[in-house]
């Protein structure tokens, strides 16, 4: 664990000693290059306008979610139950993120929602700043890590995570996924892209983690090293979805292909927003149904598991179509 | 010149008109601009805009390290994010230090010519700017945590000079008197000034204040002036001469026609309506004329005015009494005292009195120590050289804060060095931007009798430390590197080279060099170091903490934000066993703390007068109270973000603050509005 932090901020620290010294610009108000960078807190709303013509692309992006126990927790924004998720956008990218809080940290008094929520507003935060890489999700994911490390208030907890950001000027999407969260791209009705579960043992997912001081050595903790990139061009009309486990684990793929491809080139969010609820309560439904076979039960059958029907957890859906 | 009959027109000379018309050329020479152009300004007003920060060029500190968005300087661009909530919020900007405890640490330091300083003196600042320049009309602060700590409001204006916006009055004593604690949209009457700027700098001062002041952001509110650009060029073409360095000058100049084009002119300059002023021979009511009207008034009018209003008392004259010593008779050394005890703008202006005035004011042995950290927007190379020729004995220096923006030339900076830092003992360049390595050589090579050497915040890349350019300095005893980039090689041989040292600040430079490297050599080389500050040095192990425990001179310690979730084995026992001259111990979010080390310290913190204990887990209050019992020094101690100290045992912890008479600090959770 220790090493995986260490990892992490050496890196960080070497990579950006020199960016961060645009604090300190010797022009007199220079601004410059930083400042048309993304120093500008620009407005995010879920049909971001282009700054160029119409060759920019832009994500036209909904939410949903079910938090598992909806009786428990009062809806906040931004998280369903420990679930929690990110959107936010620049002059230069389109950027969304999910991320799910272990459960396990509850039996030890800890909050698992936070880590998660946490991680996900300092993405949002960490996007506007002026040293963000369109390119490089991993290295939101690491600086987000890192500043947990600088929180007065102790943040404990682990969480998978899944950011994926939409590089304006080359009209290509780069992703970063660690854990069994997850990202789906259809287009003309096929999946062309979708991320892969990174697990270490069945229902154990790769996880970012902060353990409790002294038990370090007991907690499974991967670094944002770890995380599966992939980097892929987008044409108008694709269908991204980022989900949690909670909708990966309930829907059966062709499920979730036949409700995305009705929705492809749509660039209505209201019409976005009905299809996004509708996967979601299909998520929940079958999470609760207990006779139905769901891809979580199959995959537990290939590890010698008998189990049967959906599996309860909270759902998060993040929809987007690329519009150009 | 009659002053009864003022108003009256009909008794104007021609001299009088000469007044008004030759301000105007002042002000036009002034503000670099041609008469076209100021006609033309005056048709057009521009808008009202209310802009919030762009970005940061300067600040002196920062609780948070550089590469973090929580508690640093970035938080304070763009619009404010958490206000008007209020409490202690990462989103927000912080500043290192509070209160008057680290006055009160072991490594405080005395000012360099304290009689400089005003009586609110500066200590911190942060230097912002924004998009557009703006004659600003309203400067508003957005305080969320512990507000008041605001002092000075500066501006840059186009002229390349920086005036004050706005000054706290400390005799009223209205706003460092505790504001309630609450968050505060903090605008200040602004002086009435008609600089165009879009660079502000925000001076603190935090001594009185209960906890860490924390800032969301910054909007500067103005009227736009358009031909801006057209108004840049032509300074730019002009070359706008800078004042001839005799005396300090005020940020407004001294003589008195100027002063007054600037508080009498109107906003709009020479143009139709001017014109029209001009033929109607108008003169316009100048307030600073006052000394004049003064003189002609009681020479001219008072005995009338005395028997029309018939007061008593215009006809009895004192004797005068003529004292049988003057000031100059006094032998030159006690004169030599006297004016001692001035701040450097005074002794200036003594100097211009007379001759015997100006001689003593020159002595050498006035300046013998020199600080322009005070006039950090009036230093500049003419001043250094100015200062060159006085100060021949020169011991102690402290150019801190001065020359950002080029006002300092690095040569000019060498050259001073050169002449008079052979025999420099303390040197401060805290924040100076003119610094470049050819400059801290010539420090290494010129100034080898240093004892104290002080490079605050020169977090340049590459670093301007770099390998054996301090390597003549031997005698060190105080060497501070606050946020400053160094190269590891050049601290540890430093470390070797100077065995002496007694107070070491390494605060925020843990991510350039191996802490437990530099433990090691601290506890070889410098085993007589009282205070040592390693604030987020995230990477220092357990192995390091064994190290410093060999450092049996130690009365002060910041471990803050070091060791990050690592146990610290037996480090802590080891240090306060073999420390018991221990008086500050910060461990301020070092996670890895456990009971049992707080039971040592508890057992073994005789001598501790500061304790800080932020952000540790399971802390207990048992625990505490053993601490308070325990610990007869303790002054100040510090449980906030303790989650273990509940919202409910305030009171608790109120009633043992009263009874061990002990600061405690604690995490309030404040009602969201």
């Amino acid at each position: 664990m220790h090493s995986s932090l260490n990892w992490t901020s050496r890196m960080i620290s070497r990579a950006l000693r020199s960016s961060f010294s645009t604090l300190l610009e010797t022009a007199t108000g220079g601004g410059g290059a930083a400042a048309t960078k993304g120093a500008v807190k620009s407005a995010s709303g879920s049909a971001g306008e282009a700054a160029a013509g119409s060759q920019r692309p832009r994500f036209v992006s909904v939410v949903c979610g079910f938090a598992k126990d909806n009786l428990r927790h009062k809806y906040k924004p931004g998280k369903y139950g420990e679930d929690s998720w990110f959107k936010a956008s620049t002059e230069q990218a389109d950027v969304m993120g999910v991320a799910d809080g272990v459960g396990g940290w509850r039996s030890y008094g800890i909050d698992p929602g936070e880590f998660s929520s946490f991680l996900m507003r300092t993405c949002e935060r960490l996007v506007q700043c002026s040293h963000f890489n369109p390119q490089r999700p991993v290295n939101l994911l690491a600086y987000s890590y890192c500043e947990l490390m600088e929180q007065k208030k102790p943040i404990l907890g682990s969480s998978t995570a899944c950011v994926l950001i939409l590089n304006r000027e080359t009209s290509t999407v780069h992703t970063a996924n660690i854990g069994d969260s997850g990202f789906i791209v259809v287009r003309q009705g096929q999946v062309v892209h979708k991320s892969e579960e990174q697990q270490h043992y069945f229902n154990t997912p790769f996880q970012l983690s902060l353990p409790p001081p002294g038990h370090g050595p007991n907690v499974l903790s991967d670094s944002p090293e770890s995380a599966d990139t992939m980097s892929f061009p987008v044409r108008n009309g694709d269908v991204i979805l980022i989900a949690t486990d909670g909708v990966f684990d309930n829907v059966p793929e062709d499920l979730m292909l036949q409700v995305l491809s009705e929705v492809e080139g749509e660039q209505d969010p209201v019409k976005l927003q009905m299809t996004a609820n509708s996967l979601a309560l299909m998520a929940r439904t079958l999470s609760l149904n207990s006779e139905f076979l769901s891809p979580f039960a199959l995959s537990a059958r290939r590890n010698n598991i008998q189990a049967r029907g959906g599996k309860p957890d909270d759902i998060t859906v993040v929809l987007a179509t690329v519009a150009m | 010149m009659s002053l009864l009959a003022y108003g009256d027109s009909s008794d104007t000379e021609p001299d009088a008109l000469v007044d008004f018309t030759a301000m105007l050329r002042q002000r036009q020479r002034q503000f670099g601009c041609g008469n076209k152009a100021q006609a033309e300004q005056a048709d057009d007003q521009g808008y009202y805009l209310e802009q919030y920060v762009l970005g940061v060029l300067d600040f002196s500190s920062q609780y948070g390290i550089d590469y973090s968005i929580s508690y640093t300087a970035a938080n304070v661009i763009g619009r404010p994010t958490k206000y008007p909530a209020y409490g202690d919020y990462p989103e927000t900007f912080t500043m290192r230090t509070y209160g008057d405890w680290w006055k009160r640490a072991p490594s405080a330091t005395r000012e360099i010519q304290a009689q400089n300083l005003p009586k609110l003196a500066t200590q911190d600042y942060i230097v912002v700017y924004f998009e557009e320049f703006v004659v600003p009309t309203e400067v508003v602060i957005y305080e969320t945590f512990n507000p008041g700590a605001v002092v000075r409001i500066w501006a840059y204006g186009m002229t390349k000079h920086w005036t004050c916006l706005w000054e706290a009055e400390s005799e009223t004593d209205s706003d460092l008197a505790r504001p309630p604690a609450d968050s505060r949209r903090f605008a200040p009457p602004l002086n009435n000034t008609a600089v165009i700027t879009k660079t502000l700098r925000i001076d603190f001062n935090h001594s009185r204040l209960n906890y860490y002041t924390e800032i969301d952001a910054i909007m500067l509110c103005g009227r736009t002036v358009s031909r801006i650009k057209s108004l840049l060029g032509k300074q730019q073409r002009q070359q706008l001469k800078k004042p001839e360095f005799v005396s300090l000058p005020v940020a407004i100049p001294l003589t008195p026609k100027a002063e007054s084009s600037l508080e009498s002119s109107p906003i709009s300059g020479g143009g139709p309506i001017s014109y029209k002023l001009r033929s109607l021979k108008f003169q316009p009511k100048c307030r600073p004329d006052g000394a004049t009207k003064l003189h002609e008034f009681i020479n001219n009018d008072l005995s009338q005015f005395l028997m029309e209003n018939r007061v008593e008392g215009g006809e009895q004259q004192q004797p005068a009494v003529v004292p049988s010593i003057c000031l100059t008779d006094l032998p030159f050394e006690i004169l030599l005292r006297i004016l001692s005890y001035l701040d450097l703008k005074s002794l200036f202006r003594v100097g211009q009195v007379s001759r015997i005035f100006y001689d003593i004011s020159s002595h050498p042995l006035l300046y013998a120590e020199l600080s322009l950290k005070p006039y950090w927007h009036l230093a500049s190379s003419t001043l250094l050289c100015t200062l060159a020729l006085r100060a021949t004995m020169l011991r102690k220096l402290d150019l801190s804060w001065c020359g950002g923006l080029g006002n300092i030339s690095p040569t000019e900076f060498k050259k001073f060095l050169t002449q008079r830092g052979d025999n420099l003992t303390h040197l401060r360049l805290n924040s100076c931007k003119f610094l470049n390595s050819s400059c801290i050589e010539t420090v290494g090579i010129v100034c080898d009798n240093l004892i104290e050497l002080s490079l605050r915040n020169c977090a340049t890349d590459p670093p301007l430390l770099n390998f054996s350019c301090l390597a003549n300095l031997k005698n060190l005893e105080r060497l501070d590197l606050f946020q400053t980039a160094f190269e590891p090689e050049l601290l540890l041989s430093m470390l070797e080279g100077n065995r002496k040292l007694k107070h070491l600040n390494l605060a925020f430079c843990g991510v350039s060099v191996n802490m437990d490297n530099v433990a090691a050599h601290l506890a070889t080389y410098n085993t007589q170091l009282i205070s040592l500050d390693l604030w987020k040095a995230h990477f220092l192990s357990a192995r390091g903490l064994l190290s410093l425990a060999r450092l049996h001179q130690l009365e002060e310690l910041d471990l803050g934000w070091c060791l990050r979730e690592a146990s610290l084995g037996d480090g802590l026992f080891q240090l306060l066993s073999n420390c018991p001259k221990l008086k500050k111990l910060f461990l301020s979010a070092v996670r890895g703390t456990t009971e049992r080390d707080l039971m040592h310290i508890a057992a073994l913190g005789k001598s501790l007068e500061q304790l800080d204990l932020m952000g540790i887990l399971n802390i207990t209050h048992e625990r505490v109270y053993d601490i308070l019992v325990h610990c007869p020094k303790l002054q100040l101690l510090d449980l906030s973000f303790c989650d273990n100290i509940m919202d409910r045992d305030f009171d608790v912890l109120a009633d043992w603050s009263r009874h061990f008479n002990v600061d405690i600090k604690s995490s309030r959770v404040y009602v969201p509005r």
